[in-house]
């Protein structure tokens, strides 16, 4: 029953709309919008409930129980933090490139926006259906590297500086990766738009039939939103925090919601390429689709979480070897055998 | 490509620092060109405040060098004065020492293991390490009353016999503790990642080790055999079965993993130390006010850390002429600047955790 | 080797997750400290005969007390340990031959002003002096339980 709620809503809206005598364009303006915010509010209220999450998970692996005072089981502990971090003092640090400094944390959350405009939730929840959705997330995935740099530049602290160069470092060579992964399923879907790599994933998921990508691809993913084992960027205990050194009160904070807003994208384009995305395993149709698309979402978020909490940090020249070395030709051969097996597969009749 | 050097100021507010202690790099990007260790941030000076105390009132200064290892600070310090004043220690405070002594160096040890992995970026190994050394601290709360600084040795002895319920609650410690290691074993020391952070790095040779009279698990990484309870023992050392673990390369797996062994050692002597404590008196006869005769004591022990010395002299006032600590600390990070060149700053990280310093015992 | 370390150490944090967690809610439940727990310090003042040993024995000179001669006996006027420069090393307690000064087990002596830091054991005034000791005593008891105060600045 609750399948359609959110496409009940919108198709309720725009009834009321035409109803009312708004011309059809406007019409679509109105709904695009409200869509929009509707995601906007979605990341935001998520990212608060990441930390959160984030949080209760670490304490729970470190035999400690984390936030449990404010709110029930702790649970505004992070709206608390936010409200704490307004209050604070902005401090420009002397010597910062100011207009540069305060645009950063106010443009890091454009990227992960525009993202999860083209992602499916569900059945037919797609903000804007694009056709080459793949390759829209992958272009926009990378722009938060330039806006990592460009802080620490801005921050004039050489702490900052190293972090932003690291930044840029661990982009170029984990990007590629990443992509080359992907490629495999873009292969045999033979389609960049992210509803119908969903829907051809009915049968078998693509993470059974990719394996190596999807390995690939999850390394990568963590490389890409700088978490342990590959938090070179922030690498809190060598150079402190990197960009966000000189960062203070909600300066600091979007940049920390930010990167939960990037582990949600990883996540969720894990979910949409190799999970399944939004279909139901087991035939349990039961369960709305968007809900599953959460759920796997979350547990690709646990795991990242857990690798966090677990493993220790790697030496800048080891990622840089390990990103070259083992993750792109890994990824190559992976698209070779892909290429090669959907011949066989083709001559053999397997597969149209 | 010629490319030119910064310099980039390490601390002295950083985090992985283990205190407020400064290097200053000279890197080209991210490799290491100089490093220059700058100590002193946390100096005190006890050794002038210890000139205005009686000898006693010197022990709770003692506590505030090496904090991570309180009982073995007491114990250098004590050992000095006795030896100046040819005092005769009963067998049961001897007994004690040993126990609270390697009770302590499990302590240390246990932060260092988690310290050390808390650089490196493992941060549940940290917690992991503090929530068990909490256990440890009880016991010593237990015995002491203090946590951290314990002030429990006396000249002559201890300030108080061990507690009837010391004796259940640290053999059921000892029990936990061979799991506990393993959980570090299984946490870090063979986690890939750690392994090819800390291997081949920052190798410290046998004959280097000795140049910079380096000591303590710091020099038996490199596989030098130099153990002060097994070399030199002292106090009732010679009565105990225990081995002193070595490492092969000197590099910073060796350190740290020799740290664990330690503590697996440990577990081994304090048993023993359990098993032949004998009944008597804690104290030694001392008088109130202790005057040692006109002389010099020097006396060392195996701290957690190295070689600690304590050298005495006095005047025949109650107060003394002079004392120095020889901190292992402080001699250990000698060679620090020397070994950090080449690497990169995450190295130099990794390479200051696994000398283990306190920076309390460092600037005294 | 070959991430036979990785795998393990997740199966250690995941054995963890749902291990009896070590936190112990502070304020609201306590621990009971040992019974040589090193706390805030109580003096009894009807055993203590001023004699200043615990004074002498203090590294730091926390402690200071002020006493008064009243009828050929010491009597303590102030007692106060400037607790700010306290090492809790616990020799002043070895020192007090009569047993009056110790160690109690409350661990809350954070104030939020530093000067209220300072505790105030004992502070009284002095007996009028008297030709008979024995009518005096009891009127010295009862002051001395009323002055058996704690430290100047709020509780907790």
């Amino acid at each position: 029953m609750g399948e359609n709620i959110f496409v009940g809503i919108a198709t309720w809206l725009r009834g009321l709309l035409s109803g009312a005598g708004v011309p059809d364009m406007w019409n679509d303006t109105i709904l695009l919008v409200v869509k929009l915010v509707a995601i906007l509010l979605f990341i935001l209220v998520n990212a608060l409930w990441l930390v959160y999450m984030e949080r209760r998970v670490c304490a729970f692996m470190q035999s400690r129980l984390g936030p449990i005072h404010v709110g029930p089981k702790g649970l505004f502990q992070t709206a608390a933090d936010i409200g704490k971090l307004l209050g604070k003092e902005i401090i420009l640090p002397k010597g910062a490139d100011l207009l540069v400094f305060l645009l950063m944390p106010v443009v890091i959350f454009i990227p992960p926006l525009l993202i999860f405009g083209v992602l499916p939730f569900g059945k037919n929840m797609v903000a804007i259906d694009m056709n080459i959705g793949v390759f829209y997330l992958l272009a926009i995935a990378s722009l938060s590297t330039i806006i990592f740099w460009a802080a620490g530049w801005a921050s004039n602290n050489k702490y900052s500086l190293v972090g932003g160069m690291r930044s840029v470092a661990q982009m170029v060579s984990y990007e590629l990766p990443l992509i080359l992964a992907l490629l495999g399923v873009i292969m045999i879907t033979g389609t960049l738009n992210l509803n119908t790599i969903v829907d051809s994933q009915k049968s078998i998921w693509f993470v059974f039939t990719q394996p190596i990508a999807f390995l690939v691809y999850l390394i990568a993913g963590m490389a890409e939103t700088n978490r342990t084992p590959f938090c070179l960027v922030e690498g809190e205990s060598e150079i402190i925090a990197g960009p966000y050194t000189e960062y203070s009160g909600m300066g600091f904070a979007m940049f920390f919601l930010a990167e939960y807003a990037n582990v949600m994208i990883i996540s969720a384009m894990c979910t949409v390429m190799f999970l399944g995305g939004w279909l139901a395993p087991f035939g349990l149709d039961f369960i709305p689709s968007w809900l599953w698309f959460f759920l796997k979402m979350y547990l690709m978020i646990f795991v990242f979480m857990w690798v966090r909490w677990t493993y220790p940090r790697i030496r800048v020249d080891q990622l840089m070897g390990f990103g070259w070395k083992v993750l792109v030709p890994l990824a190559l051969a992976n698209i070779f055998v892909t290429g090669v097996g959907m011949y066989i597969f083709r001559a053999i009749g397997w597969w149209s | 490509m010629k490319t030119e050097t910064y310099t980039l100021n390490l601390g002295p507010q950083h985090p992985s620092t283990h205190g407020v202690f400064r290097i200053i790099l000279e890197l080209d990007g991210e490799t290491v060109v100089k490093a220059t260790p700058v100590p002193g941030y946390l100096h005190r000076g006890i050794e002038k405040l210890a000139e205005a105390r009686t000898y006693t009132q010197v022990i709770p200064y003692t506590d505030r060098m090496d904090y991570m290892a309180a009982m073995l600070m007491n114990w250098g310090y004590v050992a000095a004065v006795e030896k100046l004043m040819d005092i005769e220690v009963p067998e049961r405070a001897e007994y004690v020492r040993v126990i609270v002594g390697e009770l302590s160096r499990i302590a240390s040890h246990m932060i260092a293991t988690g310290a050390y992995g808390g650089d490196i970026g493992a941060l549940t190994a940290f917690t992991y390490t503090f929530r068990d050394r909490e256990y440890v601290l009880d016991l010593l709360e237990m015995v002491s009353g203090s946590r951290m600084t314990f002030s429990y040795f006396r000249i002559g002895g201890v300030a108080a016999d061990l507690p009837e319920e010391f004796f259940p609650a640290v053999r059921k410690f000892l029990g936990e503790l061979p799991a506990m290691c393993d959980e570090y074993d299984g946490l870090i020391t063979g986690n890939e990642i750690f392994q090819a952070r800390t291997k081949q790095v920052g190798i410290i040779t046998p004959e280097m080790g000795i140049n910079y009279s380096l000591s303590g698990p710091t020099l038996r990484g490199s596989g030098v055999n130099y153990d002060l309870r097994k070399v030199r023992p002292y106090g009732i050392y010679d009565r105990f079965d225990f081995d002193v673990p070595l490492g092969q390369n000197g590099d910073c797996f060796d350190r740290f993993r020799i740290r664990i062994d330690e503590m697996r050692q440990c577990k081994r002597i304090i048993e023993q130390a359990l098993d032949q404590i004998p009944e008597g008196p804690i104290m030694a006869k001392v008088p109130k006010v202790i005057k040692p005769p006109v002389g010099d004591a020097y006396a060392e022990v195996e701290s957690s850390k190295g070689v600690y010395g304590c050298y005495v002299v006095s005047d025949g006032s109650p107060k003394p002429y002079r004392v120095h600590f020889r901190r292992p600390s402080y001699i250990n990070l000698g060679y620090l600047g020397k070994l950090c060149e080449g690497w990169k700053i995450a190295d130099v990280i990794a390479i200051l955790g696994s000398i283990d310093i306190v920076l309390g015992e460092v600037d005294c | 080797m070959f991430g036979q370390g990785l795998i393990k150490g997740l199966q250690i944090t995941w054995g963890r997750m749902f291990d009896k967690k070590q936190t112990v809610k502070y304020p609201f439940e306590k621990i009971e400290m040992f019974p040589r727990y090193h706390g805030r310090f109580e003096l009894d003042v009807d055993k203590c005969i001023a004699c200043g040993l615990c004074a002498n024995a203090c590294p730091n000179k926390v402690i200071q007390l002020e006493k008064e001669k009243v009828d050929k006996k010491q009597f303590l006027t102030k007692y106060i340990m400037r607790i700010e420069y306290c090492l809790f090393c616990g020799l002043c307690v070895e020192a007090c031959n009569k047993d009056a000064l110790k160690f109690s087990n409350i661990i809350d002596m954070n104030q939020y002003r530093r000067s209220w830091v300072r505790l105030t054991l004992v502070d009284r005034p002095a007996p009028e002096p008297t030709e008979t000791p024995e009518e005096e005593t009891p009127a010295k008891e009862a002051k001395s339980e009323a002055a058996a105060g704690q430290a100047p600045g709020k509780e907790g």
